[in-house]
């Protein structure tokens, strides 16, 4: 079981997400936008961060750069799920460990997030 | 003294003219309308204009469906620029935010993300959501006047899309600088779409319905033309200029020929000669004086193919450019629609011989006859101003018949000349005539003239032998004798 934060402002999107991946044994969190889930981050150092891209107040981007930016959350693994950004979450792979274009398909998604959970040695 | 306010321009062919300029800087719009009225595409086409304009654009939505579903749609749609998504348009939900947090919530975001993105357009999707949270009107008003006082203050443009109609008591409608309605109703068997300016402070916008459509270039309005300060006002074109008809003979009945910057009906049943008389007025199209051939009935190579066959050499007219053929087939049209192409199209070549083949073509697209003579009205006195000599034609229903009927007498009225073409049955002969019923300013020959198709196309020939009733088609002999099998 890891611990992952979703970061995404559209509801529905938001929820089946977490329901897959609590489904998966992962304990989840959402956030309705960046700068929130920037909070709950810090609070929880998870292992796990899976964001979109166009968000109120905080954009993946430059949520993914604050986490990038910060010592104690750099090694944080980030997956990107972006409709219409994943080009450009593609031209910064120094903060992005994998991008996944809206709409994805589920076990893509599990997939990546067990890749990702492995390298760090928390895979299920 | 006169203020102009300044403006956004929509980026929507015909929207701007009836906002009286585009949308007002800063102000504060509702757009509502049914689901499926186009509410969407039209706040999305603004967005985009706007963007390409080089200013950044908020989409904020408050509803249960995803922003890629929502670009799956607009993908089809020709304006939508996928890269400029998240770069000069930003899509975001608050939905979360309203449930979790409450309208206050969702106005202090609006607030940060307009300065955070130094947006010029504000679009806020599914107001009547924000209703549905709201404990009162009075939370709906404040959060609607907190959003347009934030967002006027930063000179940001607001257009909030509801699908209810709101009210025109409702607070959010008299708080409000604008209130764009969309509909789209059935009239008989077809759908007719329309665009009414409800309420627009600061601006004339064009009062009533104005048709519109949706296409793979997005929407098109085509405002109701005799709502649109007219060219006409500056001047109705009126001249001692004559043009020549191009029919031989035909000419000298007229008084000289036709006066220059009038409109003239040629009316008749089928076969009576009037495309024949077109096609010979547009064969004097000069690059000096283009001519236009704006008709519903043949297609461009029927039209060439019957000039070929009258002698006329019409292909090297439209090769060099002199002659533009322009076919629209007489199925589901708007008349708007037609008016503005038609005017266009005028204004595109400077345009100084035009055949419109025939009025029946903007008649048939008509979904509220009554007003057809304010239409035809306004359509001629454009032309007019424009320095163009038009050639209309009408088709009588009957070849034969005691009863002629031109367009509605009101209708005729607005035409400058009038001119009758008939077969008329004479000792079981037919033959066509023509004969003069009125000409502006000009002292015409009141006689009944035989029309004959020579080398080069129509021309026109002697009087007709005396008969009477020659008017309805069946010709009696003046010299009483009634031609055999009659009476």
């Amino acid at each position: 079981m890891a611990s992952i934060v979703i970061a995404e402002d559209e509801f529905l999107i938001a929820d089946v997400l977490a329901i897959m991946l609590e489904e998966a044994g992962h304990e989840v969190s959402t956030a309705a936008h960046g700068r929130a889930a920037l909070a709950i981050i810090k609070g929880k150092a998870p292992d796990l961060v899976i964001t979109d891209f166009m968000m109120p107040l905080m954009t993946g981007l430059e949520l993914a750069q604050a986490l990038r930016g910060d010592a104690e959350l750099q090694q944080i693994p980030i997956i990107l799920v972006s409709g219409a950004q994943g080009a450009i979450g593609r031209a910064h792979p120094d903060v992005f460990d994998a991008v996944l274009d809206k709409p994805y398909n589920e076990k893509t998604l599990l997939a990546t997030v067990e890749r990702l959970l492995q390298q760090i040695g928390k895979a299920s | 003294m006169t203020h102009e306010l300044p403006r956004l321009a929509s980026g929507i062919r015909g929207l701007d003219t009836v906002l009286g300029g585009g949308l007002v800087e800063g102000a504060c719009y509702i757009v509502q309308g049914q689901p499926g009225a186009g509410k969407t595409i039209l706040s999305n086409q603004i967005a985009f204009a706007t963007a390409a304009d080089g200013r950044k654009v908020l989409y904020i939505t408050l509803l249960a469906e995803t922003h890629e579903r929502l670009f799956q749609a607009l993908d089809t749609l020709d304006f939508f620029d996928r890269s400029q998504l998240g770069v000069t348009i930003s899509y975001v939900s608050v939905f979360q935010t309203l449930r979790d947090e409450g309208l206050s919530a969702v106005v202090s975001l609006i607030r940060q993300e307009i300065a955070r993105q130094g947006a010029t357009l504000l679009v806020f999707d599914g107001l009547l959501n924000a209703r549905d949270r709201a404990d009162t009107d009075l939370d709906v008003k404040t959060f609607v006047a907190e959003v347009q006082s934030q967002a006027a203050f930063a000179g940001c443009t607001v257009l909030f899309l509801t699908s209810t109609r709101v009210a025109e008591d409702n607070p959010e409608h008299t708080m409000v600088d604008g209130v764009i309605e969309l509909h789209n109703e059935m009239v008989g068997v077809r759908a007719i779409r329309r665009l009414q300016v409800k309420k627009s402070r600061g601006s004339a916008a064009l009062a009533g319905y104005h048709q519109f459509e949706i296409t793979s270039t997005g929407f098109s309005v085509y405002p109701r033309i005799e709502a649109i300060p007219s060219l006409a006002a500056a001047g109705d074109g009126v001249t001692s200029e004559i043009t020549s008809s191009g029919t031989p003979g035909l000419d000298d009945i007229l008084g000289g020929g036709l006066p220059a910057h009038s409109v003239t009906l040629v009316f008749g049943p089928s076969g009576s000669g009037k495309t024949s008389l077109a096609l010979n007025f547009l064969n004097a199209a000069s690059a000096e004086a283009p001519a236009l051939h704006f008709g519903f009935y043949e297609t461009p190579a029927r039209l060439l193919n019957k000039a070929r066959a009258l002698g006329l050499d019409l292909d090297r007219k439209v090769a060099s450019g002199a002659l533009e053929i322009s076919w629209t087939p007489m199925t589901e049209n708007m008349n708007d629609k037609l008016a503005h192409q038609l005017l266009d199209a005028v204004r595109a070549r400077s345009v100084k011989r035009l055949v419109i083949d025939g009025l029946g073509g903007f008649e048939r697209a008509a979904v509220h006859r009554p007003r057809l003579v304010e239409f035809f009205a306004a359509l001629t006195n454009e032309l007019r101003a424009m320095g163009v000599t038009a050639i209309a034609t009408w088709e009588f229903r009957d070849l034969f018949g005691p009863t002629v009927s031109a367009p509605g007498s009101e209708i005729s009225s607005l035409l400058d000349n009038l001119i009758m073409m008939r077969q008329v049955e004479i000792n079981s002969r037919y033959k066509r005539t023509l004969s003069v019923l009125k000409m502006r300013d000009l002292a015409f020959e009141p006689i009944i003239h035989e029309v004959e198709f020579g080398s080069t196309g129509l021309a026109i020939a002697s009087p007709l032998q005396a008969v009477s009733g020659a008017a309805t088609g069946i010709a009696t002999l003046s010299d009483g004798t009634s031609f055999p099998g009659k009476g």
